[in-house]
């Protein structure tokens, strides 16, 4: 097996070669890479695809410690809280007990008044719960991976929410897994409305933690603390899901506060608004 | 005869892992963390690994095995495809032809030297990006934060790596 000094520094020489050859075809596979990526988007998803949907229970098994963690964590808080909270709860309770007895008179008239006007109802909501496995957030891209695919229903476009309010968009459904474009990605672009007055704009992310206004009318119309909503313009979300309140109001740029908080959300839901109608679910994703 | 071909897997294993640990390294960067305010902010991780292991085991962790880490991260992050895998490959470069420079240098050089690496890394990372995704260019301070949190991150990291580095070693 042992071989003679000149044989070795030879094969040295060999082996600086292949290393030298092998980094250079490597670094023009990647230049290649870049370019299908940006020319042919449908072979990269679906390449994006097959891995989240291998990786996704590798993800899952390693974000339990963290989910045990947080978890623990909340409990504690929430121990120390409890009082308070209670005793809020308890006004909380009494004002929406009010609430709930002009809900209930409202949704009577608003019965009669359906059907004497012979109004076809709209299809309604049907959603999946999906665990977030992985948060790929960073300086380029904003997006989540959760436990729900194709085989649960999970279309491209459907809309990801939680209890809070809205958080993006299914960007790719893989079979067993799915990528959601949150509101704050650079790619996200939403129409909404603005405040009481429902100002029309579009929430755009920057990849930092609060989206903007853009094309709001004008700077006045909108203040610290008014309310966000999905506008329901374009048909991509429908209309009147709660965003976020506007944080801040300075020259050329209106900061949205999401209601989201990003580091808390465990699980999401994928809510099918049926926006693309019946017949399109079963056609293959649209582009 | 049993015996050598426990010994020939366990080998094989010892071999694997500087790649097995910067794998789950870049796995772990895509975990959530639930700890308010970083989850926009994602050091690089396996960008530490490459570094450390081509340091240390240039033997172990080659161009190939990088490649693939790099492509894999691209797909699961959403980032431009390529991306990733060029500036890790490239930094294996720098480092293995700099191998004299780095030989027996005590850690505060080394966490210099990753300091420079890296902000070569992620200046240029933000430049590919900025020019392949539709997007265009990000906006630089986030790519600036996440790089300064790579460089306060490096001694942590590096210590485990040394860890692992060590019990590798000793049942050599």
């Amino acid at each position: 097996m042992r071989a003679p000094t000149g044989q070795i520094s030879r094969l040295g020489t060999l082996k600086t070669l292949l290393q030298r050859f092998a980094f250079l075809s490597l670094i023009g596979i990647t230049f290649a890479l870049m370019l299908i990526g940006k020319a042919d988007t449908i072979l990269v998803e679906r390449a994006r695809d097959a891995v989240s949907d291998a990786v996704t229970p590798v993800l899952r098994l390693m974000s339990s410690p963290a989910t045990v963690v947080a978890d623990f964590v909340n409990n504690l808080r929430e121990l120390a809280a409890i009082r308070e909270e209670n005793a809020e709860l308890r006004e909380a309770n009494g004002r929406l007990l009010q609430w709930q007895s002009v809900a209930q008179r409202l949704e009577s008239e608003n019965k009669s008044l359906r059907d004497l006007t012979a109004l076809v109802p709209e299809p309604s909501a049907t959603f999946v719960t999906a665990r977030v496995v992985a948060d790929t957030g960073g300086a380029f891209a904003q997006s989540i991976l959760i436990t729900a695919g194709q085989s649960a229903g999970v279309r491209k476009g459907q809309v990801v929410m939680t209890g809070e309010g809205l958080v993006g968009r299914v960007m790719q459904a893989g079979l067993y897994s799915s990528r959601v474009l949150l509101i704050t990605d650079i790619n996200s672009r939403i129409p909404v409305l603005v405040g009481e007055a429902g100002n029309r704009a579009i929430l755009a992310g920057d990849n930092g933690m609060r989206p903007r206004l853009l094309f709001l009318g004008n700077k006045t119309a909108a203040a610290p603390g008014d309310k966000v909503v999905t506008s329901g313009d374009a048909e991509a979300f429908p209309p009147g899901l709660p965003i976020g309140q506007v944080a801040s109001v300075e020259e050329g740029a209106v900061e949205v506060e999401p209601f989201v908080v990003r580091d808390k959300i465990q699980s999401v839901r994928v809510v099918d608004y049926g926006l693309t109608g019946i017949l399109a679910q079963q056609a293959p994703p649209a582009k | 005869m049993q015996a050598t071909v426990l010994q020939r897997m366990d080998n094989t294993a010892r071999r694997l892992v500087p790649f097995g640990v910067t794998l789950v390294l870049m796995l772990f960067a895509m975990t959530p963390t639930y700890i308010p305010g970083l989850s926009h902010i994602t050091p690089m991780y396996a960008l530490m690994a490459v570094y450390f292991w081509s340091i240390y085991r240039p033997d172990l962790l080659g161009y190939g095995s990088t490649f693939a880490i790099g492509v894999l991260e691209d797909l699961l992050s959403g980032t431009p495809l390529g991306s990733g895998a060029l500036i890790l490959l490239l930094c294996q470069r720098v480092v293995f032809h700099q191998q004299k420079f780095f030989n027996n240098k005590p850690f505060g050089i080394i966490w210099l030297a990753f300091a420079l690496v890296a902000f070569g890394a992620g200046l240029l990372r933000w430049i590919c990006v900025g020019l392949v995704a539709p997007s265009g260019f990000t906006p630089i301070g986030q790519m600036g934060t996440s790089y300064l949190m790579s460089v306060a991150l490096y001694p942590l990291v590096g210590w485990f790596l040394a860890k692992a580095h060590m019990k590798l070693l000793s049942q050599n």
